[in-house]
């Protein structure tokens, strides 16, 4: 709802002081979005997804081509400038939409599982960037269930089962380990057993 | 042959699948204009529409069945290479347009010609959506656009050329050219001929949205630009195309077409958005809507053909 992608039912909300209801142009202008479902474009080649971001959000050409060539560089993209979104791997769509993201420099960073079908170095790349990013002032929303990589990054805690928050605190108030809290409150394991595993019949 | 049974079966159903959507044809504006003439008395116009709608369907059917699964999953299947064989060899066989094929070329009425026309199309539209993406390069060569909304546009433009309307449109085009270009097109015919060219395309004016997919849904929810900057970055492409297709017929009555297309396509778009096949014909949301559009496109290009003093 804060990042646009639903409509607000009641209620009021503001980023970076902006209506999110009322002002919902000038919200988007100040965030960068990683959506679940990616927000790609089969039709447009991966360059040309962050040229489009690039365009739209006004950038200046010099701009543009200094940021674009960096992220390519650095997510190791480069390869893939000329691949359709279509024809890409999951891990590089994630990565263009993680891209897509940045390139405006926004004020906000909404994420949705950043690092699932990532390799282990771009996990780190990311990781880093979203350190930086936070340092210089970005504010970082991120929701996702690779839990050691968010237990490396993030300062505040939220954890939602069926809706409800049922954990909410900073990193220096978790009692022991992320994943054991996240096991207890938000999702115990199933205990069943496959037993026909490794049973020898196909 | 259990293994190949069980694939059989699955692309079986992946087939009667894909056929489904190849009855998009029936909510094509292409198919209510036939459908009118039929109901007017003039069956002959019907069939004829219903035959160039077949031919235009000809060679995305004729695709591979086998190209429904993933390589990498028939790669890692345990199958030994004489099931692979017999795999190629079936899988084309559940496709109706090689039962066609044969029926033509076992047919004494349909002559050696004819058939083996029909069997190089057939086999272009088999070969054509195997071939690796690089090889399909010709869509990234689109002319840029002035303006922020250029790859926008770019991407629209791609998308209009992946919907059957428009490859309907431009047959009708083309072959209309060609008459023109030999001289046996009369004056009398150009606009009938441009309405054709624009019935054919214009069920794409109701769904302008129905090849962005989920993901390219959620990407205009994002973007910070006002929504009609998006239609119009959906309408500039309709637009262009329109005009080239109709240049060498009546131009200013394709211009007034494409306009009421879009004029009356517009809510239906918006509102109703429903998802579209590429490689097939679009699909507009009722009947209604298409013989309304339909009636106003017709309307606008006839009394800009009358009067040009209107343009």
């Amino acid at each position: 709802m804060l990042s646009g992608l639903l409509a607000p039912t009641s209620g009021k909300a503001t980023v970076c002081g902006f209506d999110i209801a009322t002002q919902p142009l000038e919200v988007k202008r100040r965030i960068g979005v990683l959506p679940e479902s990616l927000g790609l474009f089969d039709d447009l080649t991966i360059g040309e997804h962050l040229l489009l971001t690039a365009q739209i959000y006004g950038l200046t050409k010099q701009q543009s081509h200094l940021r674009i060539e960096q992220l390519l560089r650095v997510l190791s993209l480069a390869g893939g400038r000329d691949t359709f979104a279509a024809h890409g791997s999951h891990g590089m769509r994630k990565k263009t939409a993680f891209a897509m993201a940045l390139l405006p420099n926004p004020e906000v960073l909404f994420l949705d599982e950043p690092f699932e079908a990532i390799d282990p170095a771009t996990s780190q790349i990311m990781r880093e960037l979203l350190v930086s990013a936070a340092a210089r002032g970005i504010t970082v929303f991120l929701t996702s269930h690779i839990l050691p990589a968010v237990e490396r990054i993030a300062h505040q805690f939220v954890m939602i089962r069926e809706g409800k928050i049922v954990w909410n605190s900073s990193a220096a108030e978790l009692p022991g380990s992320l994943e054991e809290l996240y096991l207890e409150l938000a999702e115990p394991p199933g205990s069943e057993q496959l037993e026909w595993l490794a049973s020898g019949q196909s | 042959m259990a293994r190949i049974r069980a694939i059989l079966v699955a692309l079986i159903n992946a087939v009667r699948r894909d056929l489904k959507t190849v009855g998009s044809f029936s909510g094509n504006n292409l198919f209510v204009v036939g459908i009118a003439f039929l109901f007017l008395g003039d069956p002959g116009i019907f069939v004829r529409l219903f035959a160039f709608i077949g031919l235009v369907l000809f060679i995305p059917l004729s695709a591979d069945p086998l190209r429904v699964l993933p390589r990498d999953r028939l790669a890692v299947w345990p199958l030994s290479t004489a099931e692979r064989r017999a795999l190629r060899i079936l899988s084309p066989w559940l496709n109706p347009v090689t039962w066609l094929i044969v029926a033509m070329a076992v047919w004494k009425r349909v002559s050696v010609g004819l058939s083996a026309v029909a069997a190089a199309v057939f086999a272009f539209g088999f070969v054509l959506p195997s071939l690796p993406p690089a090889r399909k390069g010709v869509w990234r060569r689109l002319p840029e656009f002035p303006g922020p909304l250029n790859h926008l546009i770019r991407k629209n433009l791609r998308e209009t050329l992946s919907t059957l309307d428009f490859w309907c449109g431009a047959a009708v085009s083309d072959l209309s050219l060609g008459f023109r270009a030999a001289g046996r097109l009369p004056a009398e015919a150009l606009l009938p001929m441009t309405m054709l060219v624009m019935f054919a395309f214009s069920t794409y004016a109701q769904t302008l949205f129905g090849l962005d997919g989920d993901g390219g849904m959620t990407r205009y929810r994002l973007l910070p630009v006002p929504g009609w900057q998006i239609v119009v970055a959906k309408d500039v492409p309709f637009i262009l195309v329109s005009v080239v297709m109709t240049l060498p017929l009546a131009p200013s009555a394709g211009v007034a077409a494409a306009l009421s297309a879009l004029a009356t396509g517009h809510h239906a778009s918006v509102i109703h958005h429903s998802n579209q096949v590429r490689w097939r014909f679009s699909s507009g949301v009722s009947f209604g809507m298409s013989i309304f559009q339909v009636t106003v496109m017709s309307l606008a290009a006839a009394a800009v053909h009358a009067f040009p003093l209107l343009v």
